[in-house]
């Protein structure tokens, strides 16, 4: 059983929040109302720590990093695609090593290891480098910035793809729907390595958020983190709906916010005071549209009946508390 | 002070294409210090503007802000600056013009709202909307 | 340097595997990542057995990739301290885009590389096509034809790849089982003249330094990316003045000399052949005893193949009539790395050799000393004749009928 000792900085409510002093940056390239940066302004001002960043190919590392201008405030690395979280993992190491060896004092505090990655990269090319670094159990914080698509390259379907959604290698046409796998339940996944801490957080619900990402700060060992990231490019929606379009995904369910503690206790950490419709969430992203064509309606039935059925089973988890 | 960087030639530029943000070192931890006290290098991407990026801008009436701060987190490109728990304005360096924060903004009338890029700020103020009835 | 010290005899027996392990753990390495694969495997196990009986103050992170281990050693090395690992064949041909990554972001780091094959079909045992597939991937590279040698260049490795003017990854090779399995005496160093040797790891831009925080690995566009290319090759190109002072301080310290080109045979030898690894040291015995039948030869390799020393092995060959460049890889439907290298460093000279290409050695077929002996006879009757004595590249000890490729043109003197 993990023993949690809070070490954050207290953040009561948004004003005091606010307070923070940014380390990321304005002129990036990202989208016009992209969430990854609100995710990774979340992450990042939830601490006062000293950092040490991680991302892996993508938008948010091509975006921030694009030589001659850097948009993070505290050291960074990217290598490639697959190997953001190996590279921490090196890095984690390396801290050990010089604080063992006395060449980084003890005097120095502990600084805190945080990887970012897309979707394309977690659920897909980067899999077996974050269950290795899961498996050796480094001390470090993984977030993956899910948009549900490659897409800095141009949005290319993910195994994180759900069904029925439009992408450029599994495009809904005459004779398709889009894509036709399920989404791989990664937190699922990343819990079975029996990692201490796993969530799923969105950046509209920032306290929820904001308080899972303390809690991983504090948590020793690995930590995962599924952030949606309601892409106005991919997702086809306007730029400043993002946050509405993220209400949708939490209040339906769709994007369901809980963490699960060891491996094996699932906690919601989020109940909507009214669920609303799938139907509405989808209704709301273009990439979605041809499901409302009357031959692809039973898929949107189809999708009710799943979130429903997941919904049921996280309350069950939660009940038997393993 | 050397010289700017798009004037180095291939000897002069740090090896491993490598970016500092700050000028120098720094002796203090950066997340106790706000970005106005920091020295940041032209490496920084602080030091660009993405301003010509918008055609429409936000235009912040502080007299109905609340200072609620929802513009301030949920701005993807860190253009609402907010000290002391207050809302400062918007920083048109940086700002795309996505609306979000006028999305967000709870107010009634909203204190955040998109303008043509080419309004002034007064004009834009002036042309601030009642506050909505309810049904409207 | 280590809290544990080793006392090791001042004639030890060891394999290339052993000498790799036993330089990694002198050389205090602050993180090794690796993972296991035929030949290299011995090299990370023995280090774990020294890790596991406090021979070593460093870290091990098994990963459960070559990629990863190369990742994690890019991290590590980023991070601000020394690192290393070991892999041959499959292994290395899985971390490949790692590698270009390490050096185009300028991080130290030693790979041990112990030649192996490349698949398919899958074969274990020692050819240079791991060696070849590292030739543009922006490395230094140096080629160890023995155990002593393997323990020497792997502990020069570090000094060279972390040298404030180098700061580039550094392969130290050795052929898979010829050296990496053959036990022979190597004379080590002691533990504290070994650390003294290479020195402390030189920390530049360091991630873990907060005063001066870093970005590493950025994307250039058209605008930038040939700079920083042109500046990465200038500096492995001028990695040749550091490497040649650390083989002189080498050899003031324990007598060995190292050069960029290694020759052995008559000054007046005028045929010779140009080769990689243990080949060399079988060519000496041929040499030796060719001279019984009145034929002086001579044998030319690189010793440090990259940054490639065209100045220094043109003028090793100028005074050759006859000159066979033996490649141990495939070739994959043109001449080999060898043959090609030479004769671009000899075209910019006077001298104009019949130079042929053959092809030996695959999935570790033996090249014995007679074998050798007869390609001695070859080049001698080529070089008394002035043409080659068949097409330019042939495959030497496959077993079918003969297998050559290319035609001379023109005429030869």
């Amino acid at each position: 059983m993990s023993t949690l000792v809070n070490t954050q900085k207290e953040i009561k409510n948004l004003k005091s929040f606010s307070t923070a002093a940014e380390r990321f940056e304005g002129s990036h390239l990202l989208c016009p109302g992209c969430a990854h940066s609100i995710i990774v302004r979340e992450v990042l001002n939830a601490t006062n720590d000293n950092l040490v960043v991680s991302a892996s190919t993508g938008c948010l590392e091509v975006c921030t990093a694009i030589y001659p201008h850097t948009s993070w405030d505290c050291s960074w690395i990217h290598i490639g695609f697959e190997n953001s979280s190996t590279a921490m993992a090196g890095v984690e190491t390396m801290n050990k090593a010089l604080r063992n060896k006395g060449r980084i004092s003890e005097d120095t505090p502990e600084p805190k290891f945080v990887t970012f990655g897309g979707d394309g990269s977690t659920y897909d090319i980067g899999f077996q480098w974050i269950s290795g670094c899961f498996e050796r159990g480094h001390d470090f914080m993984y977030v993956c910035l899910d948009n549900e698509v490659y897409a800095n390259t141009g949005g290319q379907r993910s195994s994180s793809t759900p069904i029925g959604a439009s992408t450029t290698t599994a495009p809904a046409g005459s004779h398709s729907y889009g894509e036709k796998r399920q989404k791989k339940d990664i937190v699922s996944i990343m819990a079975a390595h029996g990692a201490p801490y796993v969530a799923q957080v969105a950046p509209n619900k920032w306290k929820d958020m904001v308080k899972k990402i303390q809690r991983g700060f504090d948590t020793k060992g690995p930590v995962f983190i599924n952030a949606m990231s309601a892409c106005t490019t991919e997702w086809k929606f306007a730029p400043n709906q993002t946050i509405e379009v993220s209400d949708l995904a939490v209040d339906s369910l769709v994007f369901p916010l809980y963490e699960i503690i060891d491996g094996r206790e699932l906690n919601i950490t989020y109940r909507p005071k009214n669920i609303i419709p799938v139907r509405d969430y989808l209704g709301a992203q273009p990439r979605f549209k041809h499901l409302f064509k009357p031959e692809y309606e039973y898929l949107i039935d189809e999708w009710q009946q799943r979130i429903d059925k997941r919904w049921e089973f996280l309350q069950k988890r939660e009940e038997i508390r393993m | 002070m050397s010289k700017p960087i798009s004037e180095m030639g291939w000897d002069e530029l740090v090896p491993g294409a490598a970016l500092y943000t700050f000028d120098g070192d720094i002796d203090y931890n950066i997340a106790d210090i706000q970005p106005e006290d920091r020295m940041y290098s032209e490496t920084s991407s602080k030091s660009m503007s993405v301003g010509d990026w918008r055609v429409i801008k936000p235009v912040w009436n502080s007299e109905t802000c609340i200072d609620c701060q929802n513009c301030w987190i949920f701005c993807p490109d860190t253009s609402i600056i907010a000290r002391n728990k207050e809302m400062k304005g918007v920083d048109y360096e940086h700002c795309k013009g996505c609306g979000l924060c006028v999305s967000v903004c709870p107010t009634n009338p909203k204190s955040l709202l998109m303008f043509n890029e080419f309004e002034t700020v007064e004009n834009a103020l002036s042309q601030w909307p009642e506050k909505k009835k309810k049904g409207e | 340097m280590n809290k544990r010290v080793m006392d090791l005899k001042k004639v030890e027996v060891w394999d290339g595997n052993m000498a790799n392990s036993q330089a990694l753990r002198q050389a205090d390495v602050d993180v090794i990542a690796a993972y296991p694969i035929t030949p290299s495997t011995a090299t990370v196990e023995n280090y774990c057995m020294f890790h596991a009986n406090g021979y070593v103050d460093g870290e091990v992170i098994m990963t459960e990739s070559e990629h990863a281990a190369m990742s994690a050693c890019i991290g590590a090395g980023a991070a601000g301290g020394r690192v290393a690992t070991a892999t041959s064949s499959q292994g290395l041909a899985l971390m490949i885009e790692t590698l270009y990554q390490a050096s185009g972001m300028r991080i130290p780091v030693v790979l041990c590389l112990v030649n192996r094959a490349l698949a398919a079909p899958l074969n274990v045992n020692g050819d240079h096509s791991d060696l070849y597939l590292t030739r543009d991937s922006g490395w230094i590279s140096i080629d160890a034809f023995s155990p002593q040698e393997a323990y020497d260049m792997t502990l020069m490795s570090f000094k060279i790849s972390e040298h404030p003017a180098v700061r580039l990854p550094v392969i130290s090779n050795q052929d898979g089982f010829m050296t990496s399995h053959t036990a022979q005496n190597v004379t080590p160093l002691e533990d504290d003249v070994a650390c003294k040797f290479v020195g402390d790891y030189l920390q530049v831009n360091a991630l873990l330094n907060f005063d001066k925080p870093v970005t590493h690995g950025v994307q250039t566009e058209q605008d930038w990316h040939f700079e920083h290319k042109a500046k990465q090759h200038a500096a492995l190109m001028g990695s040749k003045k550091v490497i040649l002072e650390t083989f002189a301080q080498f050899k003031e310290l324990t007598g060995r000399e190292y050069k960029l080109v290694e020759t052995y045979g008559d000054a007046d030898a005028n045929i010779a052949i140009v080769c990689l690894g243990s080949t060399f040291e079988t060519a000496m015995l041929a040499i030796e005893q060719l001279k019984e039948e009145g034929i002086n030869a001579c044998v030319v390799a690189p010793r440090v193949f990259r940054p490639f020393p065209l100045e220094e092995i043109a003028e090793a060959l100028q005074g050759m009539k006859a000159i066979a460049c033996m490649d141990r890889s495939a070739p994959g439907g043109t001449v080999g790395t060898l043959y090609n290298e030479i004769s671009g460093a000899l075209i910019n000279t006077p001298a104009r050799p019949i130079i042929s290409n053959l092809i030996y050695g695959l999935g570790g077929r033996d090249m014995t000393v007679a074998g050798l002996k007869n390609i001695f006879r070859t080049l001698d009757k080529e070089a008394r004749e002035g043409k080659l004595s068949g097409k330019i590249q042939r495959f030497i000890g496959v077993r079918g009928p003969e297998l050559s490729f290319y035609e001379a043109q023109g005429v030869q003197k």
